[in-house]
């Protein structure tokens, strides 16, 4: 008797089944970084208790006070604020881009997003902590200048790019036709975007917007330098004039001072997980948007 | 006739694209100018415990160029797959979501992911061979995006003509498809060193020390790099050795904007050349 054998491992040569075990292995990639997380994590939410641990209101690891809430408050803080200001920037630029702008001014300013997003975080991290912290603590005349402002800051130059070119390419991707069927009514052209093109690129710009969001609560290096790194719900929770502490900001200062396999370990592995949940749902309900964006959007 | 209003509109879309050119130009200018008066040449060549900067650089190459060596084959191969051997399917599928996973995938998780699973638990510890594998982890999914938009750029009908010809499939792959997208592959390839050149967080606890008492004879041997000694600068010490702060960081902002300028030139003599 035959074996049959599935469709998909009939290979016409040796190239395709030696390109077909390489490409496998990003699967085998992904299976493993979410093996490892979180088999390194889940002895934290066994040790401490799944909602002491998530919701517990106090993080400090050398007293054996392990609750994450502060942490995930503190990212998900900075994070809105990044958005707060990253979104109606990335938007309007990118409806500028698509619409308004010259070609001259596009060939300039297109390589610069691009650029703004290649910047490495441990320069910004750098600008922030040098330029920006200091200005903040002068113009506000607060007496801490890495407060959550500062990164929200940061990070919404980090972000911004992400938006930009998805919903420039979004906004691209409006059918002409919906374009000049409104300009034909007599509509001007501001009127045009806002009632036809806008609500057509809705959904690619929301997923624009939680792709950011994704990337914006994984961001490290630049958060941990200007974030003040203080463990702490501002009061009021609101106020962005207060030092704050991530998830991600934990995981790199403490991971060089943990013993291997102690509960602490065991804990930033577990902020680890939290972090890696989030981003894989933000991103799923992304890619739901992008699928329902017009026509041949790639992201 | 345009309306107060749609003078507004416009005056407000401009405003926010002028905000983005005025950071870009500010972060620039600011390590620019400082950057250019802390660096010389006797800073990049003097070692390390005289006050240069000189093995972090080396390190830096070293850990740019094992990650390229083993990041490029797997990638362009999977892109291969992708793009010539099973363009529609579900393997194709599953494999494409799972490289978007891991292109979400925060740079802090790989760092954990490469200290648990290459440092603990295949035993390599903190060494040059645990960065090299997790920065390819993390560069995979943007060496394969950028190679697979590269390959499909070749036309169909080349591919076609060879098949015509009786060209194996392979050998059509080989000496037609790859050597036409090669601009576009140098190009993702170019974005890949980028990233790895200026990444922080993943190999904060798999590959990096502060201090080595020499540069990385092995690549079991834990290696200085730039970003981190940079990070380890602000972190641990601010306010000291300021200058050499400022002097890594314009090597890091000016290797990332040169390579990314190569990869925008490429790509743009590239399109004019082949245009179909």
């Amino acid at each position: 008797m035959r074996l049959k054998c599935p469709k998909f491992l009939c290979f016409k040569d040796k190239a395709e089944s030696f390109s077909f075990i390489l490409a496998s292995i990003s699967i085998i990639i992904l299976f493993l970084i979410i093996v490892f997380v979180l088999n390194e994590g889940i002895p934290a939410f066994i040790e401490l208790g799944f909602s002491n641990f998530l919701f517990g209101h106090r993080w400090s690891p050398y007293y054996g006070d392990f609750g994450a809430f502060p942490l995930l408050y503190g990212s998900i803080l900075i994070v809105l604020g990044s958005l707060a200001i990253s979104v109606p920037l990335g938007v309007f630029t990118a409806i500028f881009l698509a619409e308004y702008s010259p070609r001259w001014l596009s060939n300039i300013l297109k390589p610069v997003i691009e650029l703004l997003a290649a910047v490495p975080s441990i320069i910004y991290g750098f600008f922030g902590f040098m330029f920006l912290a200091p200005k903040i603590m002068e113009f506000l005349d607060v007496s801490m200048g890495k407060v959550a402002l500062t990164a929200s800051i940061i990070l919404s130059m980090m972000t911004v790019p992400t938006i930009v070119s998805i919903s420039s390419e979004v906004i691209a991707s409006v059918p002409k036709e919906y374009r000049k069927a409104s300009l034909a009514l007599g509509a001007t052209k501001w009127q045009t975007i806002k009632s036809m093109v806008l609500p057509a690129a809705k959904p690619g710009v929301i997923a624009s917007l939680l792709l950011a969001f994704g990337r914006a609560i994984g961001e490290t290096v630049a958060v941990l330098m200007v974030c003040g790194c203080v463990p702490q719900i501002p009061s009021p929770p609101w106020n962005y004039l207060e030092p704050v502490h991530t998830l991600t900001a934990a995981i790199a200062l403490d991971m060089g001072e943990v013993s291997w396999g102690s509960l602490h370990y065991h804990v930033l592995f577990g902020l680890g997980a939290i972090l890696l949940v989030i981003t894989f749902i933000v991103n799923m309900i992304a890619d739901f948007f992008i699928k329902k964006a017009p026509r041949g959007v790639q992201i | 006739m345009k309306t107060v209003k749609e003078k507004t509109v416009l005056f407000l879309l401009a405003f926010s694209a002028a905000i983005l050119l005025l950071a870009f130009v500010a972060i620039t200018l600011f390590i620019g100018v400082r950057g250019l008066s802390a660096i010389n040449f006797r800073m990049i060549t003097t070692s390390i415990r005289k006050g240069g900067i000189f093995e972090p650089i080396i390190g830096t190459l070293y850990l740019l160029a094992g990650t390229i060596a083993i990041a490029t084959p797997l990638g362009l191969a999977t892109a291969i797959y992708l793009a010539e051997y099973a363009p529609k399917g579900k393997i194709n599928r599953i494999i494409v979501q799972a490289l978007n996973n891991l292109a979400g995938v925060p740079s802090i998780i790989f760092g954990l992911f490469g200290y648990a699973f290459f440092c603990r638990f295949l035993g390599l510890g903190i060494s040059l061979l645990s960065g090299w594998l997790t920065l390819t982890c993390m560069t995979l999914p943007i060496i394969v995006r950028g190679s697979q938009e590269a390959l499909k750029m070749v036309p169909k009908d080349f591919r076609v003509a060879a098949e015509a010809l009786g060209t194996p499939k392979w050998k059509t792959i080989k000496d037609i498809v790859l050597p036409t997208a090669t601009p576009g592959l140098a190009t993702s390839i170019i974005l890949g060193i980028s990233r790895v050149a200026g990444e922080t967080a993943a190999i904060l606890f798999t590959c990096s020390v502060f201090l080595t008492k020499s540069l990385p004879t092995s690549p079991l041997h834990p290696v200085m790099v730039l970003t981190y000694h940079l990070y380890t600068l602000l972190v641990a010490s601010p306010g000291t050795s300021m200058d050499r702060a400022f002097a890594i960081a314009l090597i890091l902002l000016g290797l990332v904007i040169l390579l990314n300028l190569l990869a925008y030139l490429i790509r743009m003599r590239y399109r004019r050349r082949w245009k179909w």
